[in-house]
């Protein structure tokens, strides 16, 4: 097994596609080298409980799609894309919340301009801040910071997965980076002050 | 927000919109130069600017995902399993 799992995952989904032993010994390493991001994703977008319906949906989404993967873009892009799709359709039922369209300007201040912006990055240093200031943020804003900054795929990956044009995606990441500035001040209350 | 103070030839308020790009290196190299030259010039800036740097590199520091467990893995292969076998009945 110690071959597929330095395998590549475009010759992982290759051996897939073949649907035979060896597939589901490919799709077994797929599972275990994505899965973790696929499910962090996946709870950002919806919920701890959902979040492991959304991964085991994706995955067998992938199993099934595999022999129709061109190839052109990552598989983990891919993946993404699968679980990200997954995800909507189970927010479909709840209220979807619009990401709010404050001016720029405006969130530069709400991040800190001019006041200690630094505080958003003392707050970093407390325990278990990134998730609370991430809990914070609309789902598609977590999102974007998750593939962008945290899975670190490029901001073209990143807009294809979304489905956004390029300057659209950069546009909200800023946004996105901004926003959680302003929630780890918010959240870090009047201390050092 | 002073957003009409002008250095380096730009605004607080444009060198806040270049602030993604400028952290990812993805400027052009005129206004690359410009945002180095107001950051130079302007106290606010330089801070905020460093704030996002920190906010950013947390995030991309931030600790990978936990392994999902090998009863997680063993349940997502069997639906695939399933999924297959289902396909070729259907």
């Amino acid at each position: 097994m110690q071959g597929l799992e330095q395998a590549s995952d475009h010759d992982l989904i290759a051996l897939v596609a073949r649907g035979d032993h060896a597939g589901f010994a490919a799709f077994a390493a797929l599972v275990r080298r994505h899965g973790p991001s696929i499910r962090r994703l996946a709870r950002a977008l919806t919920d701890d409980v959902a979040a492991d319906d959304v991964l085991q949906e994706a995955m067998v989404d992938a199993f099934r799609g595999a022999a129709g993967f061109r190839g052109e873009g990552s598989v983990r892009g891919w993946l993404f894309a699968l679980a990200r799709n997954r995800a909507v359709r189970h927010r479909a039922s709840a209220r979807r919340a619009e990401i709010p369209d404050t001016p720029l300007l405006q969130l530069g201040v709400e991040a800190g301009y001019g006041e200690r912006p630094e505080r958003a990055a003392e707050r970093l240093e407390q325990r278990d801040a990134l998730s609370v200031g991430l809990a914070r943020l609309p789902p598609e804003e977590r999102e974007i910071l998750l593939l962008r900054d945290v899975e670190g795929l490029s901001g073209e990956e990143a807009a294809e997965v979304l489905g956004l044009a390029l300057p659209a995606m950069k546009s909200r990441l800023h946004r996105a980076r901004l926003r959680l500035m302003a929630a780890l001040r918010e959240t870090g209350g009047s201390d050092g002050e | 927000m002073a957003s009409e103070r002008v250095v380096g030839g730009l605004t607080c308020a444009e060198v806040l919109a270049h602030l993604g790009d400028f952290l990812d290196g993805e400027l052009a190299p005129e206004v690359l130069t410009q945002v180095r030259a107001h950051v130079a010039g302007c106290g606010a800036c330089e801070r905020f600017g460093g704030a996002y740097a920190a906010a950013v590199t947390a995030l991309r520091a931030t600790e990978r995902e936990a392994a999902l467990d090998a009863e997680q893995i063993a349940s997502i292969v069997a639906s695939a399993a399933s999924a297959a076998s289902a396909a070729k009945a259907g």
